[in-house]
């Protein structure tokens, strides 16, 4: 099953892939929000989870996120968000879009592990 | 006292040096030696003397490049008939060119100027400097699993930046500002290495302008939540990357430019922090 990454650094995504990967998923790159609906539109279906940050050229975490909320064949996947925005108020508006939880970066692989666990059982 | 080196420096050099010192300053000569660190130096002199110009060029890079980030003047000391332009000098990272032949007090008074110690950061300046200390600190450790470890920091006239690769990130809000972090290629190379967990010889170009983007990101946004409710509270950009050595970095006018050094090892990364409050007067 896909779980995507979204983040405008490359990196980054290829840092949290290898976490997704490590937990026997197979992680799908995206680059910003645009990007990532895009890859719904075509193996939505296949998606159990979606790790997004905020902060992206083009569309938006948040942004992105509340087009997923709209749209009723990608309301039910859970999305989480791994970003360098850490701020209670910005978390709370995050959970309130429809994140199902929240990551700040910096993080260490053990600890984005930890929470894609929880979230997908 | 303060400690100035002379690299393959003539006698008359020497001479003249010790004679606008006294025994106010230790100097030393030596000849030519990139490997050699020059913390301990408060002042280093390269002559254009007998070698050629690019030569000497390579040898200010290099000297320039031992600095470590270190705000050590390197001064060019040329004859009056040499006609070589001083601009190619400037852009190598000498930081002043002086003629032997200009009156000895005027030579004075310039060296005597990059003598002077760095000003001590203000209560209020460590105020927005701190967190981004300890987030710079917080976001090597757990990313890459590197110990940064806080050395000096200074308030440099020049913007120029002598690293090879800088990530910037540009700050609005209640402020507005620029935060760069600056590498050499190298540790650059051996950061991002540890935090994609591979080998240095797996790590690219690409990686590396991303990677030091994505870190500049990273340590303001950890240092942004030390500042909600205060006049530092800021937004973040995305970040950009640029490269090559000497790349100037454009900050806020009327805006004092805070440039922090940390060590990891034998070597060094610069961080450059400049925020400006807005004022109830000013552009808000």
């Amino acid at each position: 099953m896909k779980v995507i990454v979204v983040d405008d650094s490359l990196v980054m995504r290829k840092i949290i892939v290898n976490v997704v990967e490590s937990l026997g998923y197979e992680g799908v790159h995206a680059t910003n929000g645009q990007n990532l609906l895009e890859i719904l539109e075509q193996c939505g279906d296949e998606v159990r989870l979606v790790l997004l940050d905020w902060n992206m050229p083009g569309i938006n975490g948040i942004e992105a996120l509340e087009t997923m909320q709209r749209n009723s064949r990608f309301r039910a996947i859970p999305v989480f968000m791994v970003s360098t925005e850490s701020e209670d108020v910005k978390v709370e508006e995050a959970l309130a879009a429809g994140a199902k939880g929240y990551l700040s970066k910096p993080f260490t692989p053990e600890e984005l592990a930890t929470k894609i666990k929880d979230i997908l059982g | 006292m303060s400690k100035i080196i002379l690299y393959d420096c003539s006698p008359e050099v020497t001479h003249m040096v010790n004679n606008l010192f006294g025994e106010k300053v230790a100097i030393q000569n030596s000849s030519f030696d990139d490997q050699r660190p020059l913390q301990e130096f408060s002042m280093v002199i390269v002559e254009t003397g007998s070698k050629k110009p690019e030569q000497l060029l390579q040898e200010i890079k290099a000297l320039r490049y031992a600095c470590n980030f270190r705000n050590i003047p390197i001064i060019v000391m040329k004859k009056k008939s040499d006609t070589y332009p001083k601009h190619p000098y400037i852009m190598a990272g000498a930081t002043e060119i002086l003629s032997l032949q200009a009156p000895p007090l005027a030579c004075r008074q310039i060296l005597q100027g990059y003598l002077i110690p760095n000003r001590q950061p203000l209560d209020q300046e460590m105020e927005y400097l701190t967190p981004f200390i300890n987030s710079t600190k917080h976001v090597l450790k757990t990313m890459a699993s590197i110990n940064a470890e806080y050395k000096e920091l200074y308030f440099p006239s020049d913007f120029r930046i002598f690293g090879d690769v800088s990530g910037i990130i540009g700050l609005s809000g209640k402020t507005e500002g620029t935060a760069v972090i600056t590498f050499y290629w190298d540790l650059a190379r051996k950061v991002i290495s540890q935090m994609m967990r591979v080998t240095e010889d797996q790590i690219n170009a690409e990686f590396i302008h991303d990677g030091v983007g994505e870190l500049i990101n990273m340590i303001s946004g950890f240092s942004k939540k030390s500042f909600i409710g205060k006049p530092y509270h800021f937004e973040l950009s995305i970040p950009t990357v640029v490269l090559g050595s000497g790349h100037q970095i454009g900050h806020p006018e009327e805006a004092s430019i805070a440039l922090v050094i940390f060590d990891v090892g034998e070597s060094s990364f610069a961080l450059q922090v400049c925020l400006k409050p807005k004022t109830k007067k000013g552009n808000n």
